[in-house]
Parts: structure tokens; C-alpha cells; sequence
């Protein structure tokens, strides 16, 4: 709350401040440039009407002078101005006042060339400019800066009505300003109090990505990230269920064993117990791993050690791995040859994802049976094929066979937790790729693992 | 040989079972303690556990290297990602072992740590009763008859042959014949073990290769 008053306030004051400084030094530069302009103009007009009387009176003398002027006055051509003829004895012989103007004597006349009148507005003058003419006379033609200045009043009074405004404006439109650049960062203050003191995280900034600038953005960001961390709370929540309710199955089967064989009593049979429950512990054991092992690649907590993997190179490891078993069942275990790719990829996961795949073709194939494996570059990803002439998989089963602990042999007979193609579908989508499965009963099934290359 | 362990079940069967082995042990039930005696007393080898109270693992074999001394040390951790291994053994672990394991295990591991650093003579040839293994010439003979083994059967046996009278776990063999460490989730080393057993027990009266049921197993001469 304090945070936002003072950033608001201080940011509106700025606003402000700069606005009105800004409003103001514009008016005053304005103004300087019009006083400047209108006084240049009255000298212009002053000299170049001195000129003018001064021609007059080298063609004809006073007389022609004074018939111009009075004529000038009469048609009311020009405004009036302060006309005076000195003559060599610096007395004046013919003198013109403006309207409101007394005449001066020439001494009244300070240095600049500029007399004030005590009778009209202190600041009022009359600006003088003289020459000395052939016969020695003094012509002296002078302006009034009254209507100058009563123009430069005017002005002053805009200005100062303007510079008004500008403070009002300036401070509203800081405020204004302030709130809607604020506002947005307060929220998101608000907001992450509210997750810190509560520790719920389904609260979200409000949205405001109309706006589409950074602050807005920031708000989106946040709420996309809360969302992630949501989902991913979800998921680490939902795999934590999973387990707890996996394992009980186990345990309970352990503590059956336990029992029983405490209750049977002979050596022999309680030998018989604690290995099974060894055996049974170990299958605990590795259940928890591999559940742990899924859900580390499907929640994307996991971190991959990626490197440049030769696919063929692996796919031959994993067959050579299960080699004797298949000869010892009676499959013939094939590895076509294929195209030579590699994918950057974890070469321990991607080894199980093929090893599972193949343990389980080799699993579900008769003696007697084929499992084929190939590898081929299509577009950007490699395609690896496993397929087997086994049982196949019903059509309702198929879609389940992804599932955590789902077995479509629903006696149990095969050995195996039922957790092998999770893992390889977790594994897999780790590395943003794709697996399925084809497959028709009594003709056998092909697992197609699709993964990008690079 | 020591053992800083502060679970008191586990601490109990792991000494009892290095006894039988035949070591002297001596249990340490946090970090500092197992610290003091570690610095104090010249051990063979030691057992750690890494979560412990007062002073962790880690800390621990990091300090006890920063000292000098040079015993080995087996970390046992219940954590089992690759991460933490690597921190075990670049702290100055010298093997690294996951909760739950089998005991048999343990001591394997345990054996092979004090006999590389003591630095025990390698041999050229491995016998167990009347089959002998030749490691230069790569031969295997029972009594008299020569056995012709693959590959990956040749490894088997001689992992075997090298932990005699031990029983060897899946896993264990699974990393050490196959280089993996991770669970095929099938029968892979069950079928090796039965074809090195046509190999080199069926044709003849005594078997030597053995199967503890729930642990792994064994070769040895039946007593």
C-alpha cells in the first residue's frame, strides 16, 4: 500500500512538475519573441518614417513637412506619431504630438532616445529617433509603445491563464498516469501477498492484456507461470496418489507372506517365506523406482544428460542384451538395416525405452515367432519399428496399454509390473517424441517410436 | 572398519553382518562422531551414510580428505539419482551404494574397496574347486575338459569367479557383465546364469554356480 502511495505520488509529481515547466518556458520564450518582434517593428516603422519626412523636407522644405503630415492626419493613412522640427537654434518650429502626448523639450529626452509621460502608465514611452538634416535642423519622428504594451498585457494574462491549466492538467493527467501505470504492478503486489501469506496459487492478476505494454504483459507472464506451477503441483500431487496407492498392493502381499508364515511354523516353510518376501521386496523396490522414474519424466522435473545417440548402434546393443532370452524362448530377434540417424537424446533412457519395447515383444511372441526392428529417417524425426508376430492386443485393450499398472492379461500370468510402456511413453514424450501401436489380433503388433532429430 | 549409520536397525544388521564377515567395526550414530573416529583410528575402510545428524555425509568424507587421510569410503544413500552420485564420489567417495540393498552387496562392494587400495596383486587365473579361468588366455577348464564360453558368458563367470563363496546380486551383475544400471524388467541375467550353468555344471557331479532365492547368486563348492 505505502509502496504504491509514494511510487504514485512521486511519479505524478514528476509528471507535473515536467508538464507545467515545460507549458511555462514554452509560453515565456513565446512572449520574449513577440515583444521583441512588435518593438523591432515599431523602430522599423519609426525610421522609416523619419526617412520619409526627411526626404519632404530636403524638396521642399517645412512647408512641404508640415502639408504631409497634416494631410497624413487627416486621412488618417497613418497612426499618429510625435513629429518635431528643431531648427539650428534647438528651438522647436513645428511639433506633433500623438493623441494623450505633450511635447518635450529635447533635453527631456533621456539617452536611449525614450521619454516617459508621468500622466500616462509608468511604463509607457515614447521612442524617439532624430537626424540632422542639410541645414541643421533636427527632425525628430517618435512612437508610442502604448498599444505594444497593452498587446504584451494581454498576453502575459493568456500566459499566466495557460501556465494555470498546464498545473491543472499536468497534475491530473499525473494522476491519471500514475494509476494506470501503478495500478497494474500493485495488483501484481497484491497477488503475490496474498499466494505468500496463504499459499493458495489459484489467485491471478487481474487481466489487462488489452493494454498490451510491458506492465501488462509482466501481469500475463505471471499469471501463465502460476498456472505452470499449478499444474505442476497437480501433477507431483496426483503422481505422489499413484504411488501410495501402488504399493499397497505389494506390501499387503508381503505381510500375507509374513503372517502366514509366522502362523506355518516349520523351518522349511518359514526358509520358503522370507525368500519370497525378499524376492517381494525387490519387486517393491524396483515398482517404486520405475513409478518414480515416470513421474519424474512426465511432471519434466527431470533433467536430461542429452548427447549425439546412433540410433542402429543402440538398437543392436539392446538386442544383443536380449539375445539369449529370445533364443531361449524360441524368438528370432532381428535387426533390419536401416538408415544411419542419430538424436540428441539420453542415451540410458532411450536405451531402456527400446529395451522395454523389446521385452515386451519378446514377451507376448511364441516360440517360433518374429520380432523385427528398423530404423528409418523420415523427415525431421527418427522412426523406430518394433514389430512382433505375437498375440496382438484386442482393440479395447489398445488404448489402455499406456496406463500405469494396466495389463490386458488380466490373470497376471506374464511376469512384469505393468509399468514398462508408461515408462516408455513418459521417456519418450521427455524427449518430444511419439510412440503407438498398431496392432491386430492373431497377427501380431508394431510399436512405432517417432523421436525429432538434432 | 567403521560404520556411520544413524538408523539403529540398519546400523545393527550391517555390523553384524561385517562381523561375521570378519571385520572388527565400530559404529558412529551422527556425523561428528563419525568424524572424531575417523580422524582417530586407522580403519580399512568406511561405510557412510549420507543423511546423518550434526555433520552430513558429504561434509564428512569432504573433510576427512581435506585431512589427509586416505580410507575408503562407501557412501549408502537412499537417494539414487545420478546427481547425487556424482556429488558422493567428487567429494572423495569411493563407491556408492542405494537403500535398500542387499547385504551381500555391501560386503562385496566393501571387500573390493579395501583390495584396491591396498592395492592386492592381480591375478592371471581364478579357481573355484576344479574350474580354473584363465584371464591372459581367456580359457576355462573344469578339471581337465575345456569349457567354451561367449563373450558375455565368459564375463559372468569370471565376476562370479572373482567374488566366490559371495553372492552377487541381478543388479550387480547386470552393471558388471552388462555396463547397465537400470532394471530390464525381465529374466536377461536368469537366462545367462542358465546357460552358463549348462556350460559348466550339467555335465558334471557337483554344481558350483548356486541360486540364493530373494538375494542373487552364489559360486561356490557345496559343503
Amino acid at each position: 500500500m505505502t509502496i504504491r502511495r509514494m511510487l504514485g505520488l512521486r511519479l505524478s509529481v514528476w509528471y507535473a512538475a515536467v508538464f507545467v515547466i515545460g507549458t511555462i518556458a514554452i509560453a515565456g520564450l513565446t512572449y520574449a519573441l513577440l515583444a521583441s518582434s512588435l518593438a523591432q517593428r515599431d523602430h522599423d516603422i519609426i525610421f522609416a518614417t523619419l526617412r520619409e519626412y526627411a526626404s519632404r523636407y530636403e524638396l521642399g522644405g517645412l512647408p512641404a513637412l508640415q502639408r504631409s503630415v497634416e494631410l497624413e492626419e487627416r486621412t488618417g493613412d497613418r497612426e499618429r506619431l510625435f513629429v518635431r522640427v528643431l531648427g539650428p537654434g534647438a528651438d522647436a518650429v513645428f511639433t506633433r504630438t500623438p493623441p494623450g502626448w505633450s511635447a518635450y523639450a529635447q533635453e527631456d529626452l533621456d539617452a536611449a532616445g525614450t521619454a516617459a509621460d508621468p500622466a500616462h502608465d509608468t511604463r509607457a514611452v515614447l521612442e524617439v529617433a532624430s537626424a540632422r538634416l542639410s541645414d541643421g535642423t533636427i527632425l525628430q519622428v517618435g512612437k508610442s509603445n502604448e498599444i505594444r504594451l497593452a498587446l504584451l498585457r494581454k498576453f502575459q494574462w493568456i500566459v499566466g491563464l495557460v501556465s494555470i491549466i498546464a498545473l491543472v492538467a499536468g497534475v491530473t493527467g499525473g494522476l491519471v498516469l500514475t494509476r494506470s501505470t501503478v495500478q497494474p504492478i500493485y495488483d501484481l503486489i497484491h497477488v503475490v501477498q496474498g499466494i505468500i501469506s496463504t499459499g493458495r496459487t489459484d489467485t491471478r492478476v487481474p487481466d489487462r492484456s488489452a493494454g498490451g505494454d510491458a506492465v501488462d504483459e509482466l501481469s500475463a507472464l505471471f499469471n501463465t507461470m502460476l498456472d505452470r506451477i499449478n499444474r505442476l503441483l497437480a501433477a507431483m500431487g496426483e503422481s505422489l496418489d499413484n504411488v501410495a496407492h501402488d504399493l499397497r498392493t505389494p506390501i499387503a502381499r508381503l505381510r500375507g507372506i509374513a503372517e502366514r508364515a509366522l502362523q506355518a511354523g516349520g523351518p522349511a516353510e518359514q526358509k520358503e517365506a522370507l525368500e519370497t518376501c525378499l524376492e517381494e521386496s525387490d519387486r517393491i523396490l524396483s515398482m517404486l523406482n520405475t513409478l518414480m522414474d515416470i513421474s519424474e519424466a512426465e511432471t519434466g522435473v527431470v533433467r536430461l544428460n542429452r548427447e549425439n545417440v546412433a540410433v542402429p548402434a543402440l538398437l543392436a546393443e539392446v538386442v544383443e542384451l536380449y539375445e539369449d532370452v529370445a533364443d531361449a524362448k524360441g524368438v528370432n530377434v532381428a535387426l533390419e538395416p536401416g538408415d544411419d540417424v542419430t538424436v540428441n537424446a539420453e542415451r540410458d533412457r532411450l536405451r531402456q525405452v527400446f529395451a522395454n519395447l523389446l521385452d515386451n515383444a519378446i514377451k507376448y511372441t511364441p516360440a517360433g515367432g518374429k520380432v523385427r526392428l528398423s530404423v528409418r529417417r523420415a523427415d525431421a524425426t527418427a522412426v523406430v519399428s518394433i514389430a512382433d508376430t505375437g498375440a496382438g492386443i484386442a482393440p479395447e485393450h489398445l488404448p489402455r496399454i499406456w496406463e500405469r499398472l494396466y495389463r490386458a492379461d488380466a490373470s497376471r500370468s506374464s511376469r512384469g509390473l505393468g509399468l514398462g510402456l508408461s515408462l516408455v511413453k513418459a521417456y519418450v514424450q521427455a524427449h518430444g517424441g511419439t510412440v503407438e501401436a498398431v496392432s491386430e489380433p492373431g497377427v501380431g503388433s508394431t510399436f512405432t517410436v517417432r523421436l525429432p532429430l538434432g | 572398519m567403521l560404520l556411520v549409520e544413524d538408523d539403529a536397525t540398519i546400523a545393527e544388521f550391517v555390523e553384524k553382518g561385517l562381523r561375521e564377515g570378519g571385520f572388527a567395526v565400530d559404529v558412529a550414530a551422527d556425523g561428528a562422531a563419525g568424524l572424531q573416529r575417523a580422524l582417530g583410528g586407522r580403519y580399512d575402510a568406511a561405510i557412510v551414510d549420507l543423511m546423518l545428524p550434526q555433520l552430513d555425509g558429504l561434509a564428512l568424507i569432504d573433510t576427512l580428505r581435506s585431512r589427509g587421510v586416505r580410507t575408503p569410503v562407501l557412501i549408502l544413500s537412499a537417494r539414487r539419482s545420478v546427481d547425487d552420485r556424482v556429488r558422493g564420489l567428487q567429494a572423495g567417495g569411493d563407491d556408492y551404494l542405494t537403500k535398500p540393498f542387499a547385504f551381500a552387496e555391501l560386503l562385496a562392494r566393501v571387500q573390493a574397496l579395501i583390495r584396491r587400495a591396498t592395492g592386492a596383486a592381480e591375478p592371471n587365473r581364478l579357481t573355484v574347486a576344479d574350474l580354473s579361468l584363465d584371464l591372459l588366455t581367456r580359457k576355462v577348464h573344469r578339471g581337465q575338459t575345456a569349457i567354451e564360453l561367449r563373450p558375455r558368458e565368459f564375463a559372468l563367470l569370471e565376476y562370479l569367479m572373482r567374488n566366490a563363496g559371495r553372492v552377487v546380486s541381478k543388479t550387480s551383475i547386470l552393471s558388471h557383465v552388462w555396463g547397465y544400471n537400470f532394471d530390464p524388467n525381465t529374466n536377461v541375467v536368469d537366462v545367462l546364469v542358465s546357460r552358463l550353468r549348462d556350460r559348466i555344471d550339467r555335465p558334471f557331479a557337483v554344481k558350483l554356480l548356486q541360486t540364493v532365492r530373494g538375494v542373487g547368486y552364489v559360486l561356490r563348492e557345496p559343503s
